[in-house]
């Protein structure tokens, strides 16, 4: 006969006492800023999984000129770069601006991502400003009262290290415990759940990424890519420039969903691994040594890709104004894309207002070269890589070119 | 093979090694710092056989031909430091020739700074040299938190214990010399006289870290550590500095606000055209300055990896954390050695703790780049502690981490609404709008100053008169090096006024 002992008389008590708790009327508002924009799919996997109704995850709307005058006017609290400074408005937006009141308002400080590029580079750090803005944006809802209790709303605001998946069930737990009544091993459950989640998406992302590029090569046509931080995906951020150029019938592939499958890396990077020049197809110290910074990284790598895959036979790169992390990478960027005759086009210092008559210019620039170079370029690629490429040698998805074409 | 060869992908700069052989032959330029520092670097340098030179002073000249050089919308401490570099090899090229400069200069930069872009300067300084047309010429990044790092880059430079521990002592007997340096010289009787004693204490101080007995540097690291930290040789070289600096005489009783400088890691230390020369101007505004020391900065770095192994789980990292913190008293014990051998008269180090705990409402103390939370933590600290009338924090105009916490601040004057704070975005080239502002908050810091003043004479019931007359009969209480207590007052004069009050009771 087994003789329970105090430990397993207790915890089977207490697993036995404890149903699961009832959070589905818990309104969660998360400002869709930052970071946000590459790890939403975590938040919702992690919050549904702790039983908040998907319909209680309240995200706040795109940025916009009008959002920041409603609610985020007179918030602000030092001049900073745009994607930081709209923070204001989208925390009011949430506060005041929401017909059903939110209980907590979310708004991570993101630390480190789960980069793509994490293991071949020095780190995945987000910058400094993404990782801070909460403490300086939050500052503006609290100098003369609490805004937040007020309204009966608990901020909470969790650093975590979304980089190192170990510590973040410990940093989720000890900053939401108190404000969903959380247990360790449920939020650990949870935060699984979410990680499941953001790479589903990914993954998801990533294949339809494929199917763009695999049309691009059966029917050689190029595509755009662009070479920007998540939030540019923002249209009051990225002004959705790529859109227009879209609309010239131009495919658009965002770096951070380009496909990163093995039969594609290898055939773009083989011979340079094989010579010993990087060691993965997802190393950049050829390039950028110092590789700390996440999305950083990211952007460098993407224009090792842009400089390598045939149909990417033009790049746009974002960037907005005053932005200290893309400063350094102006630069080493066109070069390297460049340096196989890629098409390089910037739009730097992108702020508040959409410049709409200058992108208008630029994108009949661009549209212009596209039309006229892409032929070129692609064979010139093409003939500086392998045979047997694998997008033409996998089987046509009639469904999807049938789409793509139209 | 072929295919690799057909198009030519870009790649990084890769500098060619600096062999041992070329020590003799191979300057090491570096910079960054203050000219007491970089000269007690440099004895470092030459005590290990190394050739080494800093860099000429900042001037606004480089951040002229900084901005030609690199891309738009750098930080000012980018664009300073790469135009510096920049002019000195032109003037060099102009008088050697390219292949010379080449040949007989290297340049050594710290790197690393985690997420700040500080980390990417090189890239700046790599894209420099392509701008002028010296793709050949050989930089090196030095890690800052890393006091072995073996042979590096060829050999010619090792980074070793002897190499890294000369360092830290130089940065730290330059602290401590600087600390006495800002609070004399707004006193001093005769003008001049600071910077002459501090320039030959500097030169003294040079002799003795560049004749750092060689025996004492050979043998097992244990041996060089324990030598550091244990011997005589750098406290009795300060307590002869401290002798240099008795005959200073200073009048303590002009009342002065003291304006503590903080801000990012190159604009607090420069002193010099790259932060408008800020600190002089205060003392010719009639301020005293609380000058930030690096050993902060440094105490900061070895403070930083506790929090991180406490959160791996602190009974399984004991030992680890047990040794970071026995390193981190020993650092503490040295500084105050240090302080110790100049009477104590220079300002103790924050305890990093109280900073994070201070700043914890308001900034996250795991928020890494640029100096993190201790801006929020060293302005309260100050404020708290009355050290201090006011904080002036210096910041390059789009520094990406400080902006954060300056915004953070806004949280932390709607708390503490008469806390004196004046956060300046240093651009380079806007001094009169940048002073200006300054001087605003200065204003009330100067009015503060008088009122304690005012307050201590009112308390104790002395007059200018009196204290006058007990200072004839007690000149010792003129020396620059004679110590006040902290009496609760963050001005000088008026803890000048209480102390005597009690002397002569």
């Amino acid at each position: 006969m087994r003789i329970p002992t105090l430990r397993t008389l207790f915890g089977k008590r207490a697993s036995a006492a404890s149903p699961p708790k009832d959070r589905s009327s818990v309104r969660v508002g998360i400002p869709k800023v930052l970071n946000i924009w590459s790890t939403h799919q975590f938040w919702v996997g992690f919050l549904t999984a702790l039983g908040i109704a998907p319909e209680n995850i309240v995200f706040s709307s795109d940025t916009s000129e009008e959002q920041y005058r409603e609610y985020g006017k007179g918030r602000g609290t030092v001049d900073c770069c745009y994607p930081v400074k709209c923070m204001s408005g989208h925390y009011g937006e949430l506060i005041f601006g929401q017909k059903k009141k939110i209980d907590v308002l979310l708004s991570p400080m993101i630390y480190s991502l789960p980069s793509f590029l994490r293991g071949h580079v020095l780190d995945t750090l987000t910058c400094t400003r993404v990782m801070a803005g909460p403490e300086n944006i939050k500052a503006g809802f609290l100098k003369e009262r609490d805004v937040f209790a007020e309204n009966g709303i608990r901020y909470v605001s969790p650093f975590v290290s979304l980089g190192e998946p170990e510590k973040v069930p410990k940093q989720l737990y000890l900053a939401l415990k108190d404000v969903l009544d959380l247990t360790e091993e449920e939020t650990a459950r949870a935060v699984e759940a979410g990680y499941r989640a953001l790479e589903a998406f990914n993954q998801k992302m990533r294949q339809k990424s494929r199917e763009i590029l695999t049309w691009c090569a059966r029917h050689e046509r190029p595509c755009i890519l662009v070479l920007a931080r998540p939030y540019h995906m923002d249209p009051g951020i990225g002004h959705e420039i790529e859109a227009e150029l879209q609309a010239h019938g131009f495919p658009i592939l965002w770096m951070q969903y380009f496909p990163t499958d093995d039969d594609l890396m290898h055939w773009l990077f083989g011979e340079e691994i094989r010579a010993g020049r990087i060691k993965s197809p997802f190393d950049i110290s050829d390039v950028w040594p110092s590789s700390y910074s996440s999305n950083t990284n990211e952007i460098l790598w993407g224009a090792k890709v842009a400089a390598r895959c045939p149909w990417v036979t033009c790049v746009i790169r974002f960037s907005s104004y005053e932005c200290g992390m893309d400063q350094p990478t102006y630069t080493p960027t066109q070069k390297i894309v460049e340096a196989s005759g890629t098409l390089y086009f910037k739009f730097g210092d992108l702020d508040a207002t959409k410049p709409a008559g200058s992108i208008k210019i630029r994108v009949e620039t661009i549209v212009h070269y596209v039309e006229k170079y892409s032929r070129d370029i692609i064979r010139r690629k093409l003939a500086a890589l392998p045979p047997h490429c694998p997008l033409l040698e996998e089987a046509p998805s009639t469904s999807e070119s049938a789409s793509l074409a139209a | 093979m072929e295919t690799i060869q057909r198009i030519n992908h870009y790649t990084a700069y890769r500098p060619r090694p600096f062999t041992r052989e070329e020590r003799a032959t191979v300057t090491i330029l570096f910079g960054g710092l203050t000219w007491k520092h970089e000269r007690l670097i440099q004895g470092v340098m030459h005590n290990l056989g190394y050739k080494a030179q800093p860099l000429p002073n900042i001037t606004r000249a480089d951040l002229d031909a900084g901005k030609e050089l690199i891309d738009v919308g750098a930080c000012c401490p980018t664009i300073f430091t790469t135009g510096n570099l920049a002019n000195f090899l032109k003037s060099e090229m102009a008088a050697l020739g390219r292949e010379e400069v080449v040949k007989r200069y290297v340049f050594l930069t710290a790197g690393a700074c985690g997420p700040c872009r500080f980390g990417q300067y090189h890239e700046s300084y790599t894209m420099a040299l392509d701008g002028l047309g010296l793709r050949d010429f050989r930089l090196f990044l030095l890690a800052q938190n890393q006091l072995d790092q073996g042979a590096t880059h060829g050999g010619g430079l090792e980074i070793n214990l002897p190499l890294s521990l000369g360092l830290v002592w130089a940065i730290l007997c330059a602290d401590v010399l600087t600390d006495l340096e800002y609070m004399t010289r707004p006193y001093e009787i005769v003008p001049g006289e600071t910077d002459r004693v501090l320039r030959e204490s500097i030169e003294y101080l040079y002799d003795v870290f560049r004749n750092r007995p060689q025996e004492k540097l050979r043998g097992g690291k244990l041996k060089v550590f324990a030598w550091h930290v244990l011997t005589d040789y750098f406290t009795d070289a300060l307590r002869d500095v401290r002798k240099r600096w008795d005959a200073i005489r200073v009048d303590r009783l002009r009342v002065k606000p003291k304006v503590k400088i903080t801000g990012e890691f190159w604009l607090q230390t420069h002193e010099g055209d790259g932060n408008y020369n800020i600190k002089r101007w205060l003392e010719q505004e009639g301020a005293e300055v609380i000058p930030p020391p690096i050993a902060v900065w440094l105490d900061y770095l070895l403070h930083s990896p506790i929090t991180s192994e406490e959160w791996k789980g602190a009974e399984r990292n004991r030992k680890k954390i047990a040794l970071i913190r026995t390193l981190e008293h020993i650092y503490h014990f040295v500084y105050n050695r240090f302080r110790k051998a100049l009477g104590n008269l220079p300002y103790e180090l924050p305890d990093q703790e109280e900073l994070k705990h201070l700043a914890k409402p308001y900034y996250h103390y795991e928020l890494r780049g640029g100096e993190g939370h201790m801006l929020v933590g060293k302005a309260l600290y100050a404020y708290r502690h009355k050290k201090a009338h006011m904080i002036c924090e210096l910041s390059p105009y789009s520094c990406m981490p400080n902006t954060m916490s300056i915004g953070a601040m806004a949280n932390v004057l709607g708390r503490y609404p008469d806390l004196l704070y004046a956060p300046i975005e240093v651009k380079g080239d806007a001094e009169v709008h940048a002073l200006s502002r300054c001087q605003m908050i200065l204003t009330e810091a100067k009015r503060r100053a008088h009122a304690e003043f005012e307050d201590a004479l009112a308390k104790t019931g002395l007059t200018l008169e009196a204290i006058r007359r007990y200072e004839e009969r007690h000149p010792e209480v003129q020396r620059s090096t004679y110590r006040i207590p902290h009496y609760g007052y963050a001005g000088t004069a008026a803890n000048y006024v209480m102390h005597l009050a009690r002397k002569m009771r």
